[in-house]
């Protein structure tokens, strides 16, 4: 039986739906995560510890490990273990993406020179030292901008400024996120740096796709339907298919396969963002990894509605894929928006929420106790809704309809 | 006159969904039904493994919560109503809903099983979970299936079911090798204080 190694780091959303995709696959299963389970020693073919933070050291641990227990395929489940996983797959000969790949799929400057040199739309960008006088910044660049950590996931810390003023505020409040020592271990080595780029106006969407053997195949679009105009970035629906017009969708997937290529790409999920205004598609984010959150689980591929995770490990493994057509329903998913700063005391209405039509489930991730932190510092979304239904848009009033009977309370 | 039955339906993800019914199901205990052969004699799971179209993988009852696993796609949404009548109309019949579980003759009692996995828990299991603050109850074992409930810095853990699946799973496996399988009944959405929280996009 074949043995695949899950990466899984111990703040996932998504241990759950991955490991039970392996289960249903039948695999040997080893997970590996940056802290030691508890139960390591009980079962040390199926738990490892290993360095997330060094990907070479921790290619080396497996490369040992696999000595005794014979790797076949592996996969990350977010930015860090896409590049681990990319590590591994080199040192042991899988499948895989080569390490520059995925390190510049995680780092918003490598990427961003890369997809510059190779013509991809893109925002016109700057990489900028914490430690420069941002008022001296401020009187150079080009409004309205927005600036961003190198190396953060879900918008955090990404902040629009329209104005010298505004920028000198977004540089001080940024600069303050990224002391944080947690935050900064994150960065790793561009801790003291922020890109400051063009801001881009227009609608935006998602692409989720699979590269198998250099080929990206696009397992569907999602809308965004709320602005993302700022000044902070929190994500809300996603709701897919989409309704962009045919032509568009395909330069869309276009400016997604010349980026896939631009940064070399080769195998595995992706996950894009892009917008288009009347100059066509931008490129905004690209990342060797599949939809964050829980946000997968409103898709289903084939006649046996066959989840992405468990599509990303067929492919890992070299199993065969039985199909890559989305279902036929439309399908959303509302990432919960954060209701304010404080601790949260309960939630109440759920029931009511998952009693709304074409809603399938509401899901509260966060816990009594919890501390939420809004956007820009925060980015740890408190639940997730899920909806499907015949049209994008009946998809999207459930989505709202149930929002509306959450009530957090908060102090 | 009969109270008014109320069902909620909670689903854990699209193949599984929990009914919690405002009445006792089945006092005492946990029951497993595997098929529609399992069912037999247990008009509530009979009625469940018979809705058309919905392919029941698997049915548990515990106090006032049945527990339904399906193989078809469909929405919980859509099918939900099919389940809270079967399960309504189970419990106006005059007939116990659930039946006591049979004892296969010469097999390992899930009594003897019981004590095995309880032995397991408490000399392994749980003192290795104490070290990030968490425990694991066994509630039950029903048709050599083990019942768990996990708590502390388990419950709402973000690798929960790594502890699970590639951890005591694997144990059980060695230990105590009659056991066909785990189903874990923890309110995941309740701990208040999990050692690994989510908080990644």
């Amino acid at each position: 039986m074949p043995r695949l190694l899950l990466l899984l780091p111990t703040s996932t959303y998504r241990a759950t739906a991955f490991v039970e995709a392996a289960r249903q696959l039948g695999v040997e299963l080893t997970v590996a995560s940056e802290q030691p389970s508890t139960l390591e020693a009980a079962n040390p073919a199926g738990l490892l510890t290993i360095d997330f933070e060094q990907p070479e050291r921790a290619a080396e641990a497996v490369r040992i490990f696999a000595r005794q227990y014979p790797i076949d395929g592996v996969a990350g489940v977010d930015d860090k273990t896409a590049l681990i996983a990319a590590a591994i797959a080199t040192k042991l000969g899988l499948k895989g993406n080569p390490v520059h790949a995925a390190m510049a799929a995680s780092d918003k400057y490598l990427q961003r020179e890369q997809l510059a040199l190779a013509r991809v739309p893109i925002p016109r960008f700057l990489l900028r030292s914490l430690e420069d006088d941002p008022a001296e910044i401020a009187k150079s660049i080009v409004y309205p901008c927005v600036v961003k950590p190198v190396r953060l996931s879900a918008s955090r810390g990404v902040i629009r400024a329209d104005n010298p003023t505004g920028f000198v505020a977004a540089h001080a409040r940024l600069r303050a996120i990224l002391q944080d020592p947690e935050t900064a271990a994150a960065c790793g080595d561009r801790a003291r740096h922020y890109l400051i780029e063009e801001f881009i106006s227009g609608y935006e969407v998602a692409l989720e796709g699979l590269v198998i053997n250099r080929r990206l195949h696009v397992l569907t679009l999602f809308d965004k339907p709320d602005p993302l105009d700022g000044p902070f970035f929190e994500e809300t629906i996603y709701v897919t298919p989409s309704s962009v017009p045919t032509a568009l969708q395909k330069a869309i997937t276009d400016c997604a396969e010349r980026a896939v290529r631009a940064i070399g790409i080769v195998e595995g999920p992706i996950h894009a963002e892009l917008r288009y205004n009347e100059r066509g598609p931008w490129l905004i984010e690209l990342a060797a990894r599949p939809i964050g959150g829980r946000c997968s689980a409103v898709l289903r591929f084939g006649d046996h509605g066959v989840s992405l995770e468990e599509l990303i490990l067929r492919h890992a493994i070299g199993m065969p894929i039985p199909s890559l057509q989305r279902e036929r329903l439309a399908a959303g998913v509302m990432m919960i928006p954060i209701p304010g700063a404080g601790t949260l005391k309960e939630v109440r209405g759920v029931a009511e929420a998952r009693r709304v039509p074409l809603v399938e489930d509401v899901q509260i991730t966060a816990h009594p106790g919890e501390r939420l932190v809004p956007f820009p510092e925060g980015s740890r979304y408190p639940g997730f809704i899920f909806a499907r239904g015949e049209t994008p848009a009946v998809v999207e009033t459930a989505l709202r309809d149930a929002h509306r009977r959450l009530t957090f309370v908060v102090e | 006159m009969a109270p008014e039955i109320r069902i909620t339906a909670e689903p854990i993800d699209n193949q599984r969904c929990k009914f919690v019914v405002s009445v006792p199901v089945l006092a005492g205990g946990v029951r497993r039904f595997a098929s529609a052969d399992d069912a037999a004699g247990s008009p509530l799971a009979e009625a469940i493994f018979a809705i058309p179209g919905l392919a029941v993988r698997e049915v548990i009852i515990s106090g006032n919560i049945v527990t339904v696993s399906k193989e078809s796609p469909a929405p919980w949404q859509a099918v939900g109503k099919s389940v809270g009548m079967a399960i309504r109309g189970a419990l106006a019949s005059a007939v116990p809903p659930v039946a006591a579980a049979p004892r296969p003759p010469g097999a390992v009692t899930d009594d003897a099983l019981y004590e095995q996995v309880a032995r397991v828990f408490d000399e392994q299991v749980n003192p290795m979970v104490a070290r990030h603050g968490g425990h694991v109850e066994l509630i039950d074992v029903q048709d050599a299936v083990v019942m768990l409930r996990m708590g502390g810095g388990c419950q709402g853990c973000g690798m929960a079911d790594v502890t699970l699946r590639q951890g005591i799973e694997g144990m059980l496996a060695q230990l105590v090798p009659a056991v066909r399988g785990i189903v874990d009944i923890t309110d995941h959405t309740s701990g208040s204080n999990p050692y690994f929280q989510a908080s990644k996009k």
